[in-house]
């Protein structure tokens, strides 16, 4: 067992690490939250950093999720890679730019027509879709669930911004009257591909929550450090301390799950549910809770809007929220702890009388 | 990054594992007194599996720290005992290596290693615990050597050992840290008493340990004199790293221990009961997994990666969880103990036993100190 990065891995981290922290200080990340929600110039520059190489596996991508969720990236980058490049890849055909994508395969129809197939309906949700250059759709078609692209400035497509409680990641409902479609993954592929997407964003969103514990532990230690009360600095009260000892102790241990999910969902996608699962679990708890800390230990200048720490606490809140699209994460491991088969192995061997 | 073993690792796991099920019946209830404990030690050290990770030239088999991962995992697995000589072979042998002379290392390391020469560790006194540079117990100058008196508590095995790793002050005059030096002294020489302590759980594991006029050679002193505080520091080291897959492992088996009580009283569809198990079993394979990123680093620079200072704070805690959770399924039964019981009291003495967990070894509040300060960077507390 050797379950550390390889030199290659730690490189990739620490050039991900510095042209983030070069690209986006805190002043601009500020105003893009409160402003447009995405740097809409940076996808050139981030093709020619490596981040949409083909030969990235997923452990490294799980690297550059969890760097991205530290540095709050304000690019399309997570929803591209987590959601819709897979589906481009199934289907052999290049990567157009940013992507997302929805189902809509209950809201959704699509029609085939001499010129084409064009679809027709609504998704109340779209993560991104005003960053994009393309929208990958599941929608319904008589054979069953299909895979199609749509422009989001193209005829037939209108998109209405929803205000969100993270402002880099803002969502859209679209709405399509005979939108002019791609089709991209035609039915009876379309289900394992929406199958595998599904594990890998769960994936990827806990390496992002890693990223986000990870540095506002960082901000609240610095902050300890050098905030003085009574005449210390406050990092020296016990209370404080300990807090964030364990919240240090969180990091780590949601950092080590999300590391083995990456390692388990790409040697053996199925029997990743439970590595899955826990990864998920640890690393939203991280995020949400290490944000808390950061926030107490900050006193009233870690809840003004001034103070950069709420825009952590609403990834981490985002984060949360679209877990809670994916399955239960506490279900799917007691659901493997308490089969019977679990219970013949532990029959016997562990029992004590 | 790799998670499975290695080729290498694997047939040695898989053999570790055939003899291990051929030494531990499976499902038959054991009973480790002290006699048996000393035969198993020995057996393990017949069979190869003592000193895993130690240098060859100590006599050890100079395998990577993995190997000594593996031994942890497939032992709690089998529900195999702590070497009898546990505080010996991860924590005093490892300091004589750093710091004995080629007499200590002569005359020690073969008999801890064959489970012979049973070591204690005699640092906390009544007023020394966390502060364990607060040590009042003296050694004053004697024609041989040392003449020690004072007071240990706590002191794990003392009733069995034959040699105890003690922390004593040797200048009174010198502040704290400075002025303490270690003392491998003989359990057997003139002027010690052990006096066995109860635990709550029953148990009688650890003991007040009386030194009065106790005479220590000059060739006792382990490392310098005067800098006895960078020994002991070496032997926690040892304590709070290396133990860390050991304790995972441990609360693994006991997790499968707990579904297994859950589903043989009914409690498997509770969801209260589910949610609870699923938490701890993410809290357990986040410690799982630290260790081994702990030990990955461990085998790349030589020193445990900052992760393995949460190990065993993470362990006490869900442990003290997970036994607490089984008295709950337990419901009023939890009540009984001794033969009448569910397991015969397995898990109510399971429970009174995990209090400790939290104070052995540096209390959660010492250890979450060492993170801020040391891990952190935090200012000091004091
Ligand atoms: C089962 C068991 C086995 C043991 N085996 C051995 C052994 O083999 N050899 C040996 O030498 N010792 C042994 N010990 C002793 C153990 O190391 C000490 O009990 C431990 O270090 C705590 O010291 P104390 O008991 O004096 O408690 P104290 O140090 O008096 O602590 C009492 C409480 O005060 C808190 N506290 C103390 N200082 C601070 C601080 N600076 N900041 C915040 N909180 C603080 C503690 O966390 C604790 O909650 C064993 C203990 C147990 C329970």
């Amino acid at each position: 067992m050797d379950f550390t990065l390889n030199q290659d891995q730690r490189e990739l981290k620490a050039a991900a690490r510095h042209y983030l922290s070069q690209s986006y200080p805190l002043t601009l990340i500020a105003e893009l939250s409160d402003g447009v929600g995405a740097d809409g110039q940076a996808w050139p520059e981030l093709l020619r950093q490596g981040w949409l190489d083909p030969e990235l596996e997923l452990l490294e991508l799980a690297l550059l999720a969890e760097e991205g969720g530290r540095a709050l990236h304000p690019v399309p980058w997570w929803v591209t890679v987590a959601l819709a490049l897979p589906v481009y890849q199934a289907a052999g055909l290049p990567l157009p730019g940013p992507a997302t994508l929805a189902d809509g395969s209950t809201g959704c129809q699509a029609r085939q027509q001499a010129t084409g197939w064009s679809l027709t309906g609504q998704v109340p949700s779209v993560s991104q879709a005003g960053s994009v250059t393309e929208i990958v759709l599941a929608a319904s078609t008589p054979a069953g669930t299909a895979l199609f692209a749509v422009e989001p400035d193209g005829a037939g497509v209108s998109l209405t911004e929803r205000a969100g409680v993270d402002p880099l990641r803002i969502t859209a409902g679209l709405r399509l009257v005979g939108a002019p479609a791609r089709l991209l993954l035609d039915a009876p592929a379309t289900g394992p591909v929406l199958a595998a997407i599904e594990r890998r964003w769960q994936v990827l969103l806990a390496c992002e929550a890693v990223g986000v514990a990870d540095r506002v532990l960082e901000l609240a230690v610095d902050y300890a450090k050098t905030r003085t009360q009574f005449g210390r600095p406050i990092g020296s009260f016990q209370a404080v301390a300990h807090q964030l000892a364990d919240s240090y102790a969180a990091v780590e241990l949601a950092r080590s799950l999300a590391y083995r999910a990456a390692c388990v969902l790409a040697d053996e996608p199925d029997q990743a549910a439970e590595a899955i699962a826990c990864a998920v679990h640890a690393g939203i708890r991280a995020a949400v809770s290490g944000c808390e800390v950061a926030m107490q230990v900050t006193g009233g200048l870690g809840v003004t809007w001034e103070y950069p720490l709420h825009r952590w606490y609403r990834r981490a809140l985002s984060l949360q929220a679209r877990a809670a699209a994916g399955p239960d994460p506490l279900e799917v491991i007691a659901g493997e702890l308490f089969t019977p088969a679990a219970a013949d192995r532990i029959e016997g061997a562990l029992a004590p009388a | 990054m790799r998670l499975g073993d290695s080729q290498d690792e694997g047939e040695f796991r898989t053999r570790l594992r055939d003899w291990l099920s051929g030494q531990i019946p499976a499902g038959v209830p054991q009973e480790w007194d002290s006699e048996r404990l000393r035969a198993w030690s020995k057996s393990l050290y017949q069979a190869g599996y003592a000193g895993l990770s130690w240098p060859v030239e100590h006599g050890g088999r100079g395998l990577p720290a993995a190997y000594q991962a593996i031994y942890a995992e497939e032992s709690a697995l089998a529900g195999a005992p702590d070497h009898v000589n546990v505080i010996g072979l991860n924590m005093v042998g490892p300091t004589i290596i750093k710091y004995g002379t080629q007499a200590q290392l002569a005359e020690f390391l073969p008999g801890i290693l064959s489970g012979e020469t049973i070591f204690c560790q005699g640092f906390s006194e009544p007023d020394a615990g966390s502060d364990l540079a607060s040590v009042r117990t003296r050694a004053r100058a004697h024609p041989k050597g040392y003449q020690v008196d004072g007071e240990k508590v706590w002191s794990s095995y003392a009733h069995l050992a034959d040699y105890c790793l003690l922390l004593v002050r040797t200048d009174p005059e010198a502040v704290k840290h400075h002025g303490l030096t270690c003392l491998l002294m003989d359990m057997r020489a003139p002027g010690v008493q052990v006096r066995p302590l109860r635990e709550l759980s029953g148990d009688t594991d650890f003991n007040q340990v009386i030194l009065t006029d106790v005479v220590v050679g000059a060739d006792s002193v382990l490392g310098p004199v005067g800098q006895g505080w960078r020994v002991a520091m070496t032997t926690l080291a040892h304590e709070r790293g290396t133990f860390g897959i050991t304790l995972t492992s441990r609360l693994s088996a006991e997790l499968d221990r707990l579904v297994q009580t859950v589903l043989t009283l009914g409690a498997g569809s509770d969801p209260l009961v589910r949610k609870e198990i699923a938490e701890l079993h993410v809290q357990l394979q986040g410690l799982r997994f630290t260790g081994y990123r702990a030990l990955a680093e461990l085998q790349r620079t030589g020193e445990p990666g900052a992760e393995s200072s949460i190990l065993k704070l993470g362990w006490s805690l869900a442990n003290q969880r997970l036994t607490a959770l089984a008295l709950r399924v337990l419901g009023p039964d939890a009540a009984f103990d001794g033969p009448q019981a569910f397991w015969s009291g397995y898990w109510q003495q399971q429970h009174l036993r995990s209090r400790t967990n939290s104070i052995e070894g540096g209390t959660s509040e010492i250890l979450r100190g060492i993170v801020a300060e040391r891990v952190l960077g935090l200012p000091r507390t004091r």
